[in-house]
């Protein structure tokens, strides 16, 4: 029986996606929205809700779109797709929490066609199974939601002092970071922080 | 002469003071693999700057026939989706008959200048904010060159930062998004705003 290649062994898949290619962290995929609206913990949690949908469903019906479609019409076929999915999406979001729209403005429907969506809807021709693809959307998912809303805990706390809304007594507040170049800082920031932790796994790997 | 002093005022706004990637953070994923490259970045940046000008002018006559108010967030992106389809493909095709060399060399990443933050959410920016004709296409284009501008901005220090002498940790991703945050700091000033931290 043949042994499943290193890279794309389960534990693997899981791993890349969380951390070592965490979409936000690592990719620096859909960062538009992240650095506009994830500025505290009820944003992200709005952001990462309204990502997780849309993405997750427009990645799984884009799934089916044939590989013998031409690529410039199947872009075309997976942000139509994306703006169908967006529809119930929007009337979901807007019942479940109903200040998400109005709080994520023009950032909400951007989302259709987010860098995530557009590199990943080709996954499935490279990876050897659907379930394989999908274990790797959903671990991908679920890296940038908690890269998402780690972002706006911090940023809440350093730019505004509080936790979700209550003041938490901060001797120090950096509004700056509550700014949309405050969040591209911040995101560096983390990002090197995530390096730094890759490279301690390795090294206590390698012992 | 006010027409022209009032272009010229819109444009500058668009590609320096509301800069799309540096006060939005529009397109900012696009921009980090379109700088990469730096022989395509004006190739690049025209086609970004033909299609928002293009659906801006659209856009225009959206607003004419649907009414922005009320639910149309449910709908209005599925409409600005179509429109930049049809666009995309349109464009495709006429280079394909009539400009076979310009099309074999920009194929490659068309698709990427067509479908990104910075276009679709032009649209959005534009039919918010815009009330003329004449206002949807100088700020149509002035996105365009603004993301011209902030692809380029970040494309010089590109080969800095990727640098060995870099620290590890720093080198690439992270001190990229540190740098896109000063220069979003720096046309951040220009807008304006006073520090009060």
């Amino acid at each position: 029986m043949a042994q499943i290649p290193e890279e794309s062994s389960n534990k693997n898949i899981i791993f890349n996606a969380l951390l070592k290619r965490n979409p936000l962290l690592v990719s620096g995929m859909v960062i538009a929205p992240a650095v506009m609206t994830a500025d505290s913990f009820s944003g992200a949690v709005t952001l990462a809700a309204a990502f997780s949908i849309i993405t997750f469903f427009t990645l799984l019906i884009s799934s089916f779109v044939p590989k013998k479609i031409v690529y410039a019409v199947r872009i075309i076929m997976y942000a139509f797709i994306g703006a169908l999915v967006y529809v119930p999406s929007a009337i979901a979001l807007k019942y479940f929490i109903p200040d998400a729209i109005d709080n994520m403005g023009i950032f909400f429907p951007l989302l259709i066609i987010n860098s995530f969506i557009v590199s990943r809807s080709e996954s499935i021709f490279f990876l050897e199974t659907k379930g394989k693809m999908m274990l790797d959307i959903i671990f991908c998912i679920i890296g940038y939601d908690a890269a998402v809303i780690l972002f706006g805990i911090i940023r809440e706390i350093i730019g505004s002092g509080t936790a979700n809304g209550k003041i938490i007594g901060m001797p120090l507040v950096f509004s700056a970071f509550s700014e949309p170049f405050g969040g591209f800082i911040l995101i560096g920031i983390m990002a090197a922080l995530l390096r730094l932790l890759m490279l301690v796994i390795k090294k206590f790997g390698q012992k | 002469m006010e027409f022209v002093k009032n272009i010229l005022l819109a444009a500058f706004t668009s590609v320096i003071i509301e800069n799309t990637v540096f006060s939005r953070a529009l397109g900012t994923s696009t921009l980090i693999l379109v700088a990469k490259n730096r022989k395509n970045i004006f190739g690049f940046g025209l086609s970004v700057t033909y299609i928002t000008a293009i659906v801006s002018v659209l856009t225009y006559f959206v607003g004419k026939l649907f009414d922005l108010s009320g639910n149309s967030y449910i709908y209005i992106p599925l409409v600005y989706i179509l429109i930049l389809g049809v666009v995309y493909i349109l464009t495709l095709l006429c280079l394909w008959r009539f400009a076979v060399t310009l099309f074999v060399k920009i194929r490659k990443y068309i698709h990427m200048s067509a479908f990104n933050c910075a276009v679709l959410g032009a649209m959005f920016i534009i039919s918010e904010y815009c009330e003329t004709f004449t206002d949807y296409l100088v700020q149509g284009i002035g996105i365009g060159l603004g993301f011209v501008l902030a692809v380029y901005m970040t494309s010089v220090v590109y080969d800095r930062i990727y640098s060995e002498k870099t620290p590890y940790s720093f080198r690439g991703f992270p001190l990229l998004m540190i740098y896109i945050g000063i220069l979003s700091m720096a046309f951040w000033g220009f807008s304006g705003h006073i520090a009060n931290f």
